[in-house]
């Protein structure tokens, strides 16, 4: 059993710390929506697009990216026990040149501009080679060993990893020459971001806050304790099998079927919920697994039509359901959870015993306001599917719904955000006045 | 010694922690609050400390954690709390 990780007020870092990352992903969202709407339905014309890649970067760095970023700079001081050191200083740092190296690395893939990859090869690489440092240094020498710790650790190994991968494919980009092996390192690179760094992730993640937040039994031991170690070695071992088909396959199949019971096993508990009323993440995570069981199936069928496999549209299907149905999904749900809860924990910090009264979180992000936005997201996904099967029809619809739960999620964001700040000012007026 | 019950069992975070704050608000000096909850608050007790109240832990037979919570004044006026 997990030991249960806990914040405590000298441990947590202050809110501008995580804010700041949820603040600015939503924007890059919105802004993949905006070039979906430009480039219409020309872009799905093949994976190879560099305005595609621009895109998938601007959702799976920017917005998948830059969320995750956040949140474990708020729970590593949870998960380790103890402060971190000079969090602010930190965050800026990782904030600004993340922001922008993922800026310049998705302007240079979709305009074609060498100069810009070349700024955002060494700037990205600085970034996130650094922080998957601090987070497996930090939780190996914290003394709390839970299996969130186990799992966010494997994660940080496989953004590491996909790191590595990643800026040997943009030198390819950024200084024209090309490898022979591009497509096999692309598919490592993709497996290891969305499978590995994303994937473990979540389901590490996964341990405390689903039994937390949604009142459902614990994952059972065997699993929490082998899954994201299983995960782990499986997808390293696809860098050596790729010459041997028979060994890939197994592989794959056993990937397939851990994300598979991760995500059965998720609904199973959360059909054994203590209370039954409506809640918005708690559907969010239901959208993200049932996308997550729908992109195994796919997987499946295309083993049994080799044919259909190959085709583009399947690609970008499995792309679609990883990234948005799956990983967006989850995020957005998380979201909801933590930045109501951060700021209403910061704000009750703050006003001290017998201090004026802060709003709940219910009063800081209304479940209507959510819960529309949370629809608009699955439109918005629904509408994506449909516009790579059929580009012509569906690609100008997917891109206003996508951008409009874009620009909705952000405004939840900043609201709850501005509240703060208003509510902070007013504390401070008091505790000025009583002093 | 009076107490107040609270019963924030099977409710989702933070919505505990909010009522017990709320709760502890208008504790009256030689009262106190029995909390019960279906894990333990860990990011309650610090607040608790810092707010400048006491507590006291203790787990029922049905896992069901027990908290006493009290304000510290008592316990340096010779009341040590609920028994």
């Amino acid at each position: 059993m997990s030991k249960p990780a806990s914040l405590s007020l000298d441990q947590a870092p202050p809110i501008g710390v995580p804010l700041r990352f949820f603040l600015t992903a939503p924007l890059f969202a919105l802004t993949a929506a905006l070039l979906l709407l430009w480039q219409g339905p020309d872009l799905f014309s093949s994976r190879w697009n560099p305005a595609l890649l621009g895109l998938t970067h601007l959702l799976t760095l920017g917005f998948i990216g830059l969320t995750m970023l956040g949140a474990i700079l708020q729970m590593l001081p949870v998960v380790a026990s103890a402060p971190m050191r000079r969090p602010v200083l930190i965050a800026t740092f990782v904030h600004a040149l993340g922001t922008g190296g993922i800026g310049l690395l998705c302007y240079g893939l979709i305009f074609t501009a060498p100069l810009a990859l070349q700024i955002a090869l060494p700037t990205l690489g600085t970034v996130f080679l650094l922080f998957s440092a601090l987070v497996v240094i930090t939780i190996r020498r914290s003394p709390a060993h839970n299996m969130t710790a186990r799992a966010m650790r494997l994660a940080a190994l496989m953004l590491a990893a996909t790191v590595l991968l990643g800026l040997i494919l943009l030198s390819n980009h950024a200084f024209g020459w090309w490898l022979q092996t591009r497509e096999i390192l692309t598919n490592l690179h993709l497996t290891w971001g969305l499978l590995g760094w994303i994937g473990i992730l979540v389901v590490g993640v996964a341990y405390q806050v689903v039994p937390m937040f949604q009142l459902t039994p614990p994952y059972p031991a065997t699993l929490t304790r082998w899954l994201a170690a299983l995960l782990f070695i499986l997808l390293l071992g696809l860098a050596p099998a790729s010459h041997f088909p028979t060994l890939l396959i197994v592989l794959k199949a056993m990937l397939a079927a851990g994300f598979a019971s991760f995500a059965l096993t998720t609904l199973w508990l959360q059909s054994q919920r203590r209370r039954t009323l409506p809640d918005v993440t708690l559907s969010f995570w239901h959208g993200g697994m049932i996308s997550l069981l729908l992109a195994v199936s796919l997987w499946l069928a295309a083993q049994c039509v080799p044919a259909w496999g190959v085709t583009q549209s399947y690609g970008l299907l499995l792309g679609t359901l990883m990234i948005v149905g799956f990983a967006m999904s989850v995020i957005n749900g998380m979201l909801y959870k933590i930045v109501p809860f951060l700021v209403w924990f910061h704000l009750q910090s703050r006003r001290g015993a017998n201090g004026p009264k802060v709003p709940n979180v219910r009063e800081l992000l209304p479940e209507s306001r959510t819960r529309r936005q949370m629809r608009l997201h699955f439109f918005a996904l629904g509408a994506l599917l449909a516009a790579v099967l059929s580009p012509s029809i569906f690609t100008y619809p997917a891109a206003l719904l996508f951008g409009a739960s874009s620009l909705w999620l952000w405004l939840n964001m900043v609201s709850a955000s501005r509240t703060f700040r208003k509510v902070n000012a007013l504390l401070g007026q008091t505790t000025a006045s009583a002093g | 010694m009076p107490e107040r019950i609270l019963d924030a069992r099977w409710l989702e975070p933070p919505e505990p922690m909010e009522l017990t704050l709320a709760a502890i608000d208008g504790l009256e000096p030689g009262e106190h609050l029995r909390l019960l909850i279906h894990r333990t608050p860990h990011m309650l007790f610090p607040i608790l400390k810092e707010w400048g109240f006491d507590y006291r832990t203790h787990t029922l037979d049905d896992g069901t954690h027990e908290i006493f919570i009290w304000r510290k004044e008592q316990a340096a006026a010779g009341d040590p709390g609920p028994a």
